[in-house]
């Protein structure tokens, strides 16, 4: 009896063996079961997380705040390395010596300054966000400095789960005193969750990050669109036209990841609708600008309008506007493509445009053709429904597994607020990397190359950009952008969900089931790859969406923006 | 096999030996099963505990066991998708058609490989079979996908090329019926040469007496394979068979992801467990729904295997792993 009990025990471990270590490909129970460790340790007294939650973080400050308390003074004898995360793909080479000669600069200034020293943590961009919450959970001690964003890398979450350290008003105005001075107490509020600050915010920093179409404008010229691309019909034209005239040029060498981008613009060009971010990457929630609080979606209501999508992606595909196999296409390099002529259309946000809209050196296009222009219609154009960025677009937090919270934050403040840091930082060094003109303008100096002196494209610092400091980019075609940004700044509505941050626990369930009808169905939706009518899909995957409960999030996200806003 | 051989054994009295002496008569075998019992410690029963994160809401700072424990939360959102059903029965289906007829290949292959007799073709045909093995699935991937796509593919450009009119191209990555055939393929493609190593080195671990005596007796090629090849191999096919039905439920995730990609035109018949839950947790990132849906694959393997074992050892108790 015995044997076979123990027996029955091996088998049972055989099985479970392969969960622990075999699973690590669908990211099972093994990288948790490495974090337990640490996390344990670090508080093994606050059991029950739940009930606590408010007094458990206020005991956590007062430890975080220990050292402070007893010295008075800031103390810095001890030389730190503070470790800072970004996302982006870590330089080699020749790049890398150029970053590693600026860092030196960088790290001679803030060993002096708070004696500290800086290291890029790179989180490449292959399966970013998982790598990302991967060494947040490690709570180790690698990373300090957090970039982090509450639309695009997990803020709230990451903040519910204790990977952040709660940020004190002692300790930013002790710590961070430029930074926590520079920022309104309204935006301050608005990187607070239960109470606490997690996040601080880039809120000083104009940029557009709103999506659209980046076009040949020469091109939609000859096309007979003699002011542009204005709608999504207009865009139906170009492509068409770009095919029959243009033999050997893609129209769009889309990738399949690009669905839910464009039926949001198409969304967003069709109805006043305005979604909250960081729910899930469909952002299939939200209000209308003229009654934002009601939260309905449209993805269940604007059926109509999600028809007439379904139809009109169908006649791109039969157009050849992107390639027959899109569905499986990971590797494209459209933009790249765009740059030197291949493609005839790049899909992505008004940032990306200010850069291929300018006669930059790797921008071949205007360099072999001299009429070529580039135009952009963003989504939102035909309804004049454009929202600002969330401030938390880019935000840095301080990991809770951090040794050194306090310099980790007289570094950013540094990083942030000082003219020699900030320039050095995000340029390079003066004469190598960058240069002014006689205007002010930033230029590139003699001998200057682009695939290794380009330091801002590598320390990826977009988690507290400061307009006092920035230089202007003088090969940015400046008329052009701000004629945009002014467009836009007429336009615009500030973003309305600043304060909410949804709590999911009780619909994530449902989230998950909603996410996966949504990419399968849009997937074929948006490259209209869809068998039978357009109405017949869209009832199909409207009926799926309820049926994974989309009616339950709604009203569940209605109850909670209730509480915040009325 | 062990009990029959106590029982006939004469009743002799013999001292029972305390563990400790055992241990100490033993201590050699003992050191010598050392890594192998280290290993299981380690890898297997150390993180057993870790389960219970299936049950709680996990949070970095509390920790597994700091967490709150809510019970089946976590499993729910399988349930409620509707698709388990589907999803059950796609892995399950595959993975039969990956062991039955990955080992019914292997077996062939070994036999082949045995009555080659030039030595030289015997070894350059089991490196070329072995080759696939260590391909990436990230690269058997792409080289799938350069073969069937319909724009550049080699297929269509060799159909092209014979004059083939656009539209009757074959379009596989919008076919989902052509798929379960494709990934079998793909599967014993790669896995065969391995898995025909281990059959091949049972084979060789025949008595050769015992074919030597058939060839005397007048039998030929076919009648030594059917009765004293296939025969000889038999424990080890159930074993071997055994083993691998522990992990019907589990996926080969590389495989699935890497070749079907994203594609929702082919989830019909291409979507495992493990393909529909990495995509609906990884934007989550939810080590606890992670958990849970391993566990529930492991108890599903658990009880198939006990199941058939016990199903085995009914019909054979020599066969049975325990």
């Amino acid at each position: 009896m015995k044997k076979k009990v123990i027996a029955a025990l091996l088998a049972a471990t055989m099985v479970l063996g392969m969960t622990a270590c075999g699973g690590g490909d669908t990211q099972s129970s093994a990288p948790a079961e490495s974090s337990e460790e640490s996390s344990a340790e670090e508080s093994s007294e606050s059991s029950d997380a739940s009930d606590a939650g408010e007094e458990e973080s206020s005991a956590e400050e007062e430890s975080a705040g220990g050292e402070e308390a007893a010295g008075g003074d800031i103390d810095t004898s001890e030389h730190v390395v503070i470790n800072y995360m970004t996302t982006g793909d870590a330089p080699s080479g020749e790049a890398k010596e150029r970053l590693d000669e600026m860092m030196a600069e960088l790290n001679a200034i803030l060993t002096e300054k708070v004696n500290a020293e800086l290291e890029i943590y790179y989180i490449s961009w292959t399966d970013y966000l998982s790598n990302y919450n991967l060494t947040l959970a490690r709570m180790d001690g690698t990373v300090d400095l957090v970039g982090t964003a509450s639309d695009w890398l997990d803020a709230w979450p990451n903040s519910k789960n204790g990977a952040f350290i709660e940020l004190s008003e002692e300790m930013l105005q002790t710590y961070a005193p430029k930074t926590w001075a520079s920022i309104p107490a309204e935006n301050w509020e608005m990187c607070k969750y239960n109470g606490e600050i997690y996040l601080i915010p880039e809120d000083n920093y104009a940029q557009w990050t709103n999506h659209g179409f980046t076009y040949r404008l020469d091109w939609a010229k000859e096309a007979g669109l003699a002011d542009g691309v204005h709608s999504w019909e207009d865009m139906t034209t170009y492509f068409k036209w770009v095919k029959e005239n243009k033999a050997d040029i893609t129209p769009w060498d889309s990738d399949g990841t690009q669905y839910a981008t464009m039926v949001g613009g198409w969304i967003s060009s069709h109805s006043n609708y305005i979604a909250i971010e960081g729910i899930n990457s469909g952002a299939m929630w939200g209000g209308t600008k003229d009654d934002p609080y009601t939260i309905y979606s449209p993805y269940m209501t604007d059926t109509d309008s999600l028809v007439e999508f379904a139809k009109m992606m169908k006649e791109w595909d039969e157009i050849g506007v992107w390639k027959t196999d899109v569905l499986n296409n990971t590797t494209s390099t459209n933009r790249d493509d765009y740059r030197i002529g291949k493609v005839a259309a790049e899909q992505h946000h008004t940032q990306t445009w200010t850069d291929l809209v300018s006669h930059t050196e790797a921008n071949k296009i205007y360099q072999e053709d001299e009429n070529a222009e580039s135009g952009f219609f963003y989504f939102g154009e035909e309804t004049q429904n454009v929202v600002a960025l969330s401030i938390t677009h880019g935000a840095m937090a301080v990991s809770a597994g951090s040794a050194n919270p306090e310099r980790a934050l007289m570094v950013y403040d540094l990083l942030r607020n000082d003219p020699d840091c900030y320039t050095l930082f995000n340029y390079g060094i003066k004469g190598v990397s960058w240069d002014t003109n006689d205007e002010g303008l930033r230029v590139i100096p003699e001998g200057y190359n682009s695939d290794t002196d380009n330091i801002n494209g590598m320390t990826n610092f977009w988690w507290g950009r400061n307009d006092d400091l920035e230089v202007r980019d003088a090969t940015r075609d400046w008329d052009k952008i701000d004629a945009m940004y002014a467009e836009y700044d007429k336009i615009k509505i500030p973003y309305q969900y600043g304060l909410f941050v949804p709590e999911v626990d009780s619909i994530e369930g449902q989230i998950s089931n909603i996410n996966e009808v949504h990419t399968n169905y849009m997937k074929q939706i948006a490259f209209g790859k869809y068998s039978g009518t357009a109405e017949e899909i869209v009832a199909e995957y409207q009926a799926a969406l309820e049926a994974a409960g989309i009616n339950e999030v709604t009203e569940e996200l209605q109850r909670q923006i209730s509480e915040v806003y009325q | 096999m062990s009990k029959n051989k106590q029982e006939s054994k004469p009743a002799v009295q013999v001292k029972q030996l305390t563990l400790w002496e055992k241990i100490v008569r033993h201590r050699i075998l003992i050191l010598m099963c050392l890594p192998a019992i280290i290993y299981f410690i380690a890898f297997s029963y150390a993180p057993l505990p870790g389960i219970w994160v299936a049950f709680v809401k996990y949070n970095y700072r509390d920790g597994i066991f700091g967490s709150k424990f809510i019970g089946l939360d976590n499993f729910e959102f399988l349930a409620t998708s509707g698709k388990l059903l589907e999803l059950t029965k796609n892995t399950v289906l595959y993975n039969l058609a990956f062991i039955l007829l990955g080992n019914f290949l292997a077996v062939f292959v070994a036999i082949l490989l045995n009555e080659i007799q030039s030595k030289w073709f015997k070894k350059a045909s089991q490196t070329v079979m072995f080759l696939p093995y260590f391909i990436s699935q990230v690269l058997v991937g792409i080289l799938v996908f350069y073969l069937l796509n319909y724009d550049t593919g080699l297929v269509n450009g060799i159909l092209r090329n014979l004059g083939v009119a656009e539209e009757s191209l074959w379009q596989p990555y919008s076919t989902p019926g052509v798929w379960p055939v494709l990934l079998v393929i793909i599967y014993l493609w790669q896995q065969t040469g391995y898995n025909s190593v281990v059959y091949f080195a049972a084979i060789c671990g025949i008595d050769a007496e015992m074919m030597e005596a058939a060839k005397v007796d007048g039998a030929n090629g076919f009648q030594r394979i059917r009765y004293i090849l296939l025969p000889s191999l038999k424990p080890t096919i159930v074993v071997l068979l055994l083993f691998a039905l522990g992990g019907i439920v589990k996926g080969n995730f590389g495989l699935f992801y890497n070749v079907v990609g994203t594609n929702p035109l082919l989830y019909s018949t291409t979507d495992i467990i493990e393909t529909y839950v990495y995509r609906a947790t990884v934007a989550e990132f939810n080590f606890s729904r992670a958990s849970a849906v391993g566990l529930y694959q492991s108890v599903i393997g658990f009880v198939i295997v006990m199941v058939v074992n016990t199903i085995v050892k009914k019909i054979d108790p020599d066969y049975s792993l325990f």
